[in-house]
């Protein structure tokens, strides 16, 4: 049997006293899809940061094709082949797809970049990974999704890169775009490079993976190939111990109408939307990137000013008094990226969960600190959030625990709605489960959700009522037990 | 990097004591210097370390320290306030047109009762920073150039008041805010300053509004999503800004006994200099009025040290652009998460 | 007959036409936040031929800037102006202003500040060295050459600071030999307070010994005399001096805390104002400002226009001349 292409032994780290990897371990054979799979705080991210050269070990070794190396920056992991498509964009908004691209190397003539050569490769790359993109339009006209796909572009530029990390890539594309991308990751495989898949989208690893590791409190746990394991082991693994069932549903919806949106229009975004939401009911909003889930949430919120319609909760209808009218009647959102728009990163986690009501534990303009504690405890215990302390920053919280601290946030408002925007967003999957947890005790006690969500599986498990939105406006909708993945991404075409 | 007792250790207590530790360093640095001095037989005593010099640095630092407080408030809400050193020119000038016995100066001068050049200052200095605030938040502006162009136009309104004319003469009662002395001991500067961040510190620290300011520097958009009105914080922050302008305006006028059309030139950048020594990051959402404090007490150990010593005023520039540039390098608060 | 008639018609009417044309004059002030140059632009709106008209004149603010003055000469020869009159901020840095001006054929008098250049048709200053010498001679003659002063100086390298302290060192030379000592000498840069700070910061290092004062001009010593006040000093009993004249200065010359050496603002661009015109309008022409006649029993000679150096003299400010001055400032 060939060696390796990639081989990871021993490998420990550890941060300020922590034990980040205690026995990294991992092994890529070429032209395998190798799923790394593993909660939040498993060490995934750490041992992929040593592979690509940020971080630098304790101990450990690391093979490539049989070699032993040692990166000391990024550069010398790109040039040994090592290259990575972060979750999170970063692309040059104001410079072209060729551009970005090719970013760092682009082909130079004399000193100067040769844009037509420069535009010509970007295209055939893109031709040859199926992705109907333009290399001169700008970045940033172009949508999330387009920018993810310019992304993976990048990383499979680099000619010699053998060993490929892809990070939660399908985060932000939808479903058409998906397969393209596993299109592509297929015949790359096929050309013999090694690539490693990162994602908490079970779904995805049964789809595309050839072969997994499992991680846990800094060790490997298990490795095998896909074919032979299946998905309730898989989930065992990761969270040490068997979990019946991925998903909680104990609410019942009933007939009093909670929130009546009549007509609402926000041009260009989205139209004539209608939208009725039951006491104890979810509701699942599904639809494509670019359908305008998020700015119909957003409108509902207040954080836009609509066009025209009309938005009651409870009966009393919304006067355009934006965000604060939206808490005080009710309303609670939870956004899309909790990084850029849900939480203070540099905060601590008391104050973050405070910061929507902190008018009510104040005495003359002054915090009653004392009150204000009591109510982070609450929240803490309430989300069951795992933090050292309330003084602990937020941003060294995991993902999972991140957003529960925004849904904690919410919670302490007393809403009646909660609107989520792919709520286990990067979360992995134990703390997915006390989310779907949280979300039918709060629909069981009288509140409902909408839920915006591109995970298909999480919208057919948790809702009660499927409402499809399709280029801004409200498609087909669907009861409980009616709706099938085929039937949703049909109607969201 | 080897996590290690030393490493941890180092990264708390640094973030919590680094610039008190600079602050010391720097104290004893001075008066070893001096000390060397004394003993080569060329000075008959250590002139730093005297209780009437370290008094006379607090005293010296007062106008800067107020104009920090609120460039603190300023930064830690993630703008920047380049108009400060002008707005305490023209503040100042209002103040003196209303306590002034030169006749003539302005159309309204005169000597009023020591509330109106007072009050005057202050709502002219608290106009201006609600101007910038609500161009800011209104037209969504950069802080930069709104705050840049207040720099310009209030230098004018400084110069259009008497015509270019210094305003001189001024009434006891004003004179008293720069010259006065509480309990015969302590200059009234001194005062005004320590009780200008002493509240300053039960706001940002404590009040509600305090907890809006880091939110929308930390993160604006989440701090709108959780209901803050940041509009509002917006303005009320340039607005408070501007008042402590007009405050340090009235002080610098009393204290040189005139007030000038040049006055307060280039003194927003040794204000935003004290808040970044002092651990504010300007990117916001992260700061404390603590290291500001002792941000403005560095420099100005720096100035009255580096005077004693008689180095040359162009080394003294040197220094403190190094200084400033070490203070952000060294910002705890700089480091972000490896990936 | 007739033809003697419509001649001397003619010749009046281009008499006339030569009398009717005004004169324009662009004024380059290094800056416009010293009260100094304030006076210089209220009294050149008083010379009579700009009161009458017969003069235009219009200022410019340099901004505190040498290059941007130079700037500003290049529009003033390109907007075709008659004269240039010049008050330099850099004593190197702004000669080419005289040169641009002389290349370009429009005559250019310096004025109050120097250049280090013999290029211009004239200048009107007062003499740096002997303001320094007088100031410093000021203070000498109270302390009775026995005793400490420090000198606070203007922005380095000006040729305010470098002639001001040729003069200050010259009057100092005149004590005996290490009688006086000079404790310290720095720069605040023309600013009240930066002097202010600075002073403070001498009375705390050598508390009691210093003695004199020696500001190379009046905003400086003001600070420092407010710096004096501040430690609980009795002013009156330091020896302090200035240069200018600013009126701040008269008050406290007034009071009797310090000697200011008169720099005559009124003179100087009065006096330039008639040179550019006489380089400008030709030989006819006769001086119009009263200095001529206020001076010229101290020295100074209109010879015609045609002198390169003129030299105001400076007023010593005491108390006995002080409320003429005040009163003439109103």
């Amino acid at each position: 049997m060939a060696a390796p292409l990639l081989v990871m032994r021993g490998v420990k780290k550890s941060f300020l006293g922590v034990q980040a990897l205690t026995d990294g371990n991992l092994e890529v054979q070429r032209g395998e899809i190798h799923a790394f799979c593993g909660s939040n705080g498993a060490g995934k991210s750490t041992l992929l940061g040593i592979l690509m050269g940020f971080i630098a070990p304790d101990d450990g070794e690391i093979l490539i094709d049989g070699r032993r190396v040692r990166f000391t920056d990024a550069r010398q992991a790109l040039d040994a082949g090592v290259a990575i498509v972060q979750q999170e964009l970063s692309a040059i908004p104001h410079l072209t797809v060729a551009e970005n691209i090719y970013l760092g190397a682009p082909p130079c003539r004399r000193g100067f970049v040769d844009f037509k050569r420069l535009n010509r490769q970007a295209e055939e790359l893109l031709a040859s990974l199926g992705f109907a993109i333009d290399p001169k339009a700008v970045m940033e006209s172009l949508s999330v999704a387009a920018q993810q796909l310019v992304e993976i572009a990048k990383a499979l530029s680099h000619r010699n890169a053998n060993i490929l990390i892809f990070d939660e890539p399908t985060s932000a594309i939808g479903e058409k775009d998906v397969e393209r991308l596993f299109a592509a990751l297929r015949s790359l495989a096929a050309t013999g490079k090694g690539i490693i898949y990162v994602t908490h989208r079970l779904s995805e690893v049964f789809a595309i993976a050839t072969a997994y590791t499992v991680f846990k409190d800094g060790a490997r746990v298990a490795c095998g190939r896909v074919c032979d394991i299946d998905r309730e082991r898989l989930i065992e693994l990761m969270i040490g111990g068997a979990m019946a069932g991925e998903y909680v549903k104990g609410n019942t919806p009933a007939s009093a109408p909670l929130l009546d949106v009549k007509g609402l229009t926000r041009a260009p975004r989205f139209h004539d939307v209608d939208l009725m939401l039951h006491k104890g009911e979810i509701l699942g909003i599904y639809g494509l990137v670019g359908s305008g889930r998020s700015e119909l949430i957003e409108t509902i919120y207040g954080l836009h000013r609509a066009d025209g319609g009309s938005i009651a909760v409870a009966g009393k209808r919304l006067r355009g008094g934006g965000v604060p009218e939206a808490i005080a009647a009710g309303l609670a959102y939870v956004t899309e990226d909790r990084k850029d728009s849900g939480l203070v990163p540099c905060a601590s986690v008391g104050s973050n969960l405070s910061l929507s009501i902190l008018g009510r534990v104040q005495h003359w303009g002054i915090i009653r600190r004392k009150a204000e504690a009591a109510e982070i405890t609450k929240a803490i215990g309430l989300m069951q959030i795992k933090t050292p302390g309330s003084d602990q920053l937020v941003r060294n919280l995991s993902g999972g625990n991140q957003q529960k601290v925004v849904l904690g946030r919410c919670i302490l408002t007393d809403p009646k709605i909660l609107l989520l925007d792919e709520p286990t967003r990067g979360v992995d999957v134990a703390a997915k489960k006390e989310i779907y947890r949280f979300m039918s005790d709060f629909a069981k006690q009288g509140g409902g959700i909408v839920m915006v969500s591109s995970d298909l599986e999480e919208v057919l498990a948790m809702s009660d009522r499927i409402m499809v939105l399709r280029h801004g406006e409200a498609g087909e909708a669907f009861a409980r037990g009616e709706a099938t993945s085929g039937k949703l991404m049909l109607a969201a075409a | 990097m080897r996590g290690s007792a030393w490493h941890i250790w180092g990264e708390t207590s640094f973030r919590k004591f680094g610039i008190v530790a600079a602050f010391l360093a720097l104290c004893v640095l001075i008066s070893i210097l001096c000390q060397l001095q004394v003993a080569a037989g060329e000075w008959s005593d250590n002139a730093f370390l005297t209780a009437a010099n370290l008094l006379l640095i607090l005293h010296q630092i007062a106008v800067n320290g107020i104009l920090a407080v609120g460039m603190t408030f300023v930064i830690i809400s993630g703008g920047i306030d380049l108009s400060v050193g002008s707005v305490l020119a023209f503040a100042g000038m209002v103040a003196a047109s209303f306590a002034t016995s030169a006749a003539g100066v302005t159309p309204w001068s005169g000597d009023y009762v020591i509330v109106v050049p007072l009050a005057a200052a202050l709502l002219a200095g608290a106009a201006c920073g609600a101007v910038n605030g609500w161009i800011i938040a209104r037209f969504r502006i950069q802080a930069f150039v709104a705050t840049l162009g207040m720099l310009l136009a209030a230098r004018g309104f400084t110069m259009s008041l008497a015509e270019g004319n210094p305003i001189s003469s001024l009434s006891d009662g004003l004179r008293w805010f720069g010259t006065g002395e509480l309990l015969g001991v302590v200059p009234v500067p001194v005062v005004l300053f320590l009780a200008v961040f002493a509240l300053a510190w039960i706001v940002l620290n404590r009040s509600i509004f305090g907890r809006y300011v880091y939110a929308v520097g930390g993160n604006e958009k989440s701090a709108r999503t959780s209901g803050i009105k940041t509009a509002r914080v917006k303005v009320l922050v340039y607005t408070l800004a501007g008042a402590l302008a007009g405050l340090a305006g009235i002080i610098l006028t009393a204290k040189t006994g005139s007030a000038q059309t040049g006055a307060g030139t280039s003194y927003e950048l040794d204000a935003i200099a004290a808040t970044v020594i002092g651990g504010t990051s300007l990117t916001g959402g992260v700061g404390r009025l603590s290291g500001t404090l002792f941000g403005a007490l560095i420099i100005g150990v720096m100035n009255n040290g580096l005077d004693i010593l008689g180095v040359e005023s162009f080394y003294q520039l040197i220094i403190k652009g190094v200084i400033i540039v070490t203070a952000v390098i060294i910002d705890p608060s700089r480091k972000q998460a490896a990936i | 007959m007739l033809a003697a008639i419509l001649a001397a018609l003619a010749t009046a009417g281009f008499a006339d036409a030569a009398a009717a044309k005004k004169t324009r004059i662009a004024v380059l002030m290094y800056g416009n936040k010293a009260e100094f140059v304030q006076l210089m632009q209220r009294y050149g709106k008083t010379h009579p031929a700009v009161a009458s008209g017969l003069a235009d004149l219009t200022f410019y603010d340099g901004r505190y800037d040498a290059s941007v003055q130079n700037d500003q000469a290049q529009l003033a020869i390109n907007a075709r102006y008659d004269a240039i009159i010049v008050n330099p901020m850099d004593f190197e840095a702004n000669i080419p202003v005289v040169t641009k001006a002389r290349a370009a054929h429009i005559p250019v008098i310096v004025t109050n500040a120097r250049l280090n250049s013999e290029d211009m048709d004239s200048e009107i200053v007062s003499n740096d060295v002997l303001g320094g010498y007088l100031e410093a001679k000021a203070v000498l003659a109270k302390l009775r050459c026995k005793g400490n002063v420090v000198i606070i100086e203007g922005p380095i390298g000006g040729s305010g600071e470098i002639q001001r302290g040729q003069g200050n060192d010259k009057a100092l030379a005149e004590c005996p030999k290490g009688a006086v000592r000079v404790l310290e000498r720095k720069t605040a840069n023309w600013s009240r307070a930066e002097a202010l700070d600075l002073m403070q910061n001498w009375l705390s290092k050598h508390h009691g010994a210093i003695n004199g004062v020696i500001g190379q001009n009046d905003e400086m010593a003001l600070g420092a005399i407010e710096a004096i006040k501040a430690a609980g000093l009795n002013v009156k009993s330091f020896a302090i001096a200035g240069i200018d004249g600013v009126t701040d200065a008269l008050g406290a010359v007034k009071a009797g805390e310090m000697t200011s050496i008169l720099q005559d603002a009124r003179a100087q661009m009065q006096g330039s104002i008639d040179l550019a015109l006489r380089a400008a309008r030709g030989p006819g022409y006769r001086p119009l400002s009263p200095i001529w006649n206020q001076y010229a029993p101290l020295g100074l000679k209109w010879n015609d226009g045609r002198s390169k150096h003129y030299y105001v003299p400076w007023t010593v400010v005491t108390k006995d001349n002080v409320d003429a001055l005040l009163r003439d400032r109103r």
